[in-house]
């Protein structure tokens, strides 16, 4: 929503910018006060200092101190406002508000249209009660708290259900945060582990060649290499379960998707247009295709590779510049029985004078027909 | 609806340049009349009336003065430029032969100049300069890539541009749509299928494939065919004037299909099993429309669609017949060019354009006018939007020329526009 600051506000019945330096109740200047603060009403959206507020509504509801505002307004209402323009809190506030009552979402819908179309209408109403004139927001209003009277249940329903998908995405980005952190630590750990067996196996190493004699050295090459299979052995080991470990993730963060959309879905009867009743299976759409749906089955002819042959071809068959490139001498037979079938019964005449399908002959006789009944009509 | 015939719906050939024979003839009536009314007036501007004054203030693009005299020269008919179009593509048929290239070079070059004087006079651009230019882009479009000197050297061109400056011209009148669908390879498929049959001669095959291939190569491209009918019609109807027995056989072998009598409607007797081999008015459509899949099949291969195809190719068939092989001769014998060509050419002397004849100054001109017009546009930033559009203008055959000019040809360009209905505006 795009709207000059100030342009409606009269209609509105809020101010215009204030100074952020004088209280326009009491006149106190900012220089005077230092920690100044400004409060609005969300009754009126009339700003005042804190002092003003509290001079004015400690003793109780009181009117507005603005010339020409008639509301009562009361101490507990009164808030700093988040937005300088306060026509935009002011806007914010109400779509707040009707956000919270129409808080349908698409997969409520049978349609995308069917989803506009209710978008397009929250809005109108948003957009009357912003800036609409007086009748009109009435009007407005009373729509939007019949509407809150009559689906109390539904609108409850699916703010819970909204709650619950947040809830639900909240919880799995901190499990997969855990997750990932234990991986880290784990990772860590081994990395540890690994360094203390290479150490230990060194010394045990050296160790037994202290110990044994010279010509004992080739066993020792061999047990060491046993020991590397080993521990090829656990690092496989260790791969399959992380593998595991993570698909166990994701099947458990596909449950908590699913059990969102179930609560989003399990919503009532509304009377919105297009609304269903329960979600369809999305159908599939099938690979793109890139030529937009031609067919190249051939319908009137079929190619035999080794019977459809030409004396024009045969001698290149055995030519090597020809056979060595790769050339396909099937490629050129089919485009050439293509080529000759195509277009066949294209009849450029009929088909550029009065469309694809008919003759001109037959659309002479349709218009007659049509004639025909149209007499006919016409006596009746 | 066949799959081939919808394949070949999608080619630029098809949806760009087949027309109808009235729609052909409407749009060279009206490219003759946008013609006539633009030299006319580019005559009478560049010759103000004081015919004693030279004309020093607006030089003459092609040197060579219009001649004096009457204010306006007698202008070619339609049916004039066509023959003399005509004309033209056998003597490019004949520059193709002595450079020699390729058929589909030269048919491609064929048809490139044949259709680019649809939407333009003969009397605005030059048909010798095209021509070369023609060849030159068809070769390039068929991918047989010659350097321009080369090329220009056998066609006693000395300096490339006087081939280059045409180039993006042909372009232009080609709606940029440069694949040709030749039937020259359709010939070859032809032939592949007829050999499949076990009781036909190859030696008969063999000497009807050449003369019909000797057809294809003249016939269809100094005639509309290529307008008026799609490459396979075109090469079947070559193919019956080299033998029309095999042409028929191959036309009743495709469309063999005959509707089974239980989809027909045989009020006779449901045990009588003889289909109407169609012969004669073709089958009945079946009254039930029960079964779509062989309404689907009479629709691709049934007798009512083969009697429309050979209605169509005979049509061909006529029209090719008017002009077979042994026709080129007509075209380049003496006696007849200086009976019926010489005369034409002298009247297109005295009525060309003067501001187009020369393709080389045109082109230099345009590109000055471009220059001029980026210029503008840094000087005057207001205007650039304007200057811009006329840029994009440009590409599309705005005509060149003052601003006065424009203004006044406005009108008419939105009515000829509008009659043709393409998307590239008015012929240039």
């Amino acid at each position: 929503m795009s709207r000059k600051p100030g342009s409606t506000s009269a209609s509105a019945g809020a101010p215009a910018i204030s100074t952020e330096d004088m209280c326009p109740v009491c006149k106190t200047m900012r220089y005077l006060n230092k920690d100044m603060e400004f409060l609005i009403n969300p009754e009126c959206y009339h700003s005042m200092c804190v002092n003003c507020v509290n001079r004015l509504f400690n003793d109780g509801p009181n009117q507005c101190p603005y010339a020409g505002c008639h509301r009562t307004l009361r101490r507990k209402g009164f808030r700093s406002a988040f937005f300088g323009d306060l026509a935009v809190e002011r806007e914010v506030d109400i779509r707040r508000r009707v956000a919270a009552v129409f808080n349908q979402v698409e997969d409520d819908f049978e349609t995308l249209d069917d989803y506009n179309n209710y978008l397009q209408m929250v809005e109108d109403l948003t957009f009357d009660l912003v800036n609409g004139s007086d009748a009109r927001r009435r009007q407005a209003e009373a729509t939007l708290q019949q509407w809150e009277a009559e689906h109390r249940a539904e609108i409850e329903r699916n703010r819970r259900a909204g709650r619950d998908a947040d809830d639900a995405a909240r919880r799995r980005i901190a499990a997969e945060r855990e997750a990932a952190r234990q991986r880290r630590v784990d990772a860590l750990r081994e990395a540890e582990q690994e360094k203390l067996d290479r150490a230990r196996s060194r010394e045990a190493e050296l160790d037994s060649l202290a110990s044994a004699g010279p010509d004992s050295a080739s066993r020792v090459q061999l047990k060491r290499r046993g020991g590397q299979v080993a521990a090829q052995r656990a690092l496989d080991a260790a791969v399959g379960a992380a593998e595991a470990a993570s698909g166990g993730a994701s099947g458990g963060g596909g449950a908590g998707g699913a059990s969102g959309v179930g609560g989003a879905s399990d919503v009532g009867r509304l009377s919105i247009r297009g609304l269903k009743e329960k979600k369809k299976p999305a159908a599939s759409e099938g690979p793109y295709d890139p030529f937009g749906g031609l067919e190249f089955t051939p319908s009137r002819y079929r190619v035999l590779p080794g019977v459809h042959t030409h004396p024009g071809i045969e001698k290149y068959k055995s030519d090597p510049a020809h056979v060595t490139g790769g050339y396909d001498f099937d490629d050129y037979t089919a485009r050439a029985m293509f080529e000759a079938f195509a277009g066949l019964a294209v009849f450029v005449e009929d088909e550029k004078e009065v469309g694809v399908g008919l003759s001109a002959s037959e659309v002479t006789a349709i218009s007659a027909g049509i004639a025909a009944v149209g007499d006919k009509m016409d006596l009746d | 609806m066949a799959t081939e015939d919808a394949r070949y719906r999608q080619t630029s050939q098809y949806q760009l340049w087949s027309f109808s024979p009235a729609q052909l003839a409407a749009m060279r009536e009206t490219t003759n009349a946008a013609a006539r009314a633009r030299i006319a007036e580019r005559l009478s501007y560049s010759q103000p009336p004081s015919a004693a004054a030279s004309s020093t203030n607006t030089p003459d693009p092609s040197g060579s003065t219009p001649a004096p005299g009457p204010q306006l020269p007698e202008f070619l008919t339609p049916a004039e430029e066509a023959q003399l179009v005509a004309f033209f593509t056998s003597e490019l048929l004949r520059a193709g032969d002595h450079a020699e290239m390729s058929d589909e070079i030269k048919a491609t070059a064929a048809v490139f100049f044949r259709r680019f004087y649809v939407t333009n006079s003969i009397m605005t651009y030059p048909p010798q300069d095209m021509l070369i230019v023609a060849l030159f882009f068809g070769c390039k479009a068929e991918g047989s890539f010659v350097s321009i000197s080369e090329f220009g050297r056998t066609f006693g061109k000395e300096h490339p541009e006087e081939i280059l400056a045409g180039e993006f011209l042909l372009c232009q009148g080609l709606r940029f749509a440069l694949d040709v669908k030749h039937p020259f390879r359709a010939l070859r498929g032809a032939i592949m299928e007829l050999a499949t049959l076990p009781d036909i001669d190859p030696a008969r095959l063999g000497a009807a494939e050449a003369r019909a291939r000797e057809i294809l190569r003249f016939s269809p491209l100094i005639t509309d065919a290529y307008f008026h009918f799609t490459p396979s019609q075109i090469m079947l109807a070559a193919l019956s004037l080299a033998d029309r027995a095999l042409a028929e056989r191959f036309i009743t072998k495709t469309f063999h299909y005959v509707a089974p009598p239980s989809a027909a409607d045989n009020s006779s007797g449901p045990g009588t099993p003889v289909p109407d081999s169609g012969g004669g008015g073709g089958t009945p459509a079946p009254s039930k429309k029960s079964r779509s899949g062989e309404d689907n099949k009479a629709e691709v291969i049934g007798s009512q669609v083969r009697d429309k195809v050979l209605g169509a190719i005979e049509a061909c068939r006529d029209m090719l017949s008017r002009e077979l092989p042994e026709r080129r001769e007509h075209w380049t014998n003496k006696a007849v060019i200086k009976a019926q060509i010489a005369p034409l050419r002298k009247k297109l002397k005295a009525c060309r354009d003067p501001d187009r004849w020369n393709l080389v100054e045109l082109q230099r001109r345009r590109r000055e006018q471009a220059a001029r017009n980026v210029d503008s546009e840094d000087e005057d930033g207001g205007r650039s939007g304007k200057g811009s559009l006329d840029a994009d203008a440009a590409v599309f055959g705005e005509p060149l020329g003052a601003a006065k000019r424009r203004k006044v040809e406005g009108g008419r360009d939105g009515k000829g526009g509008g009659g043709l209905g393409d998307p590239f505006g008015p012929p240039l």
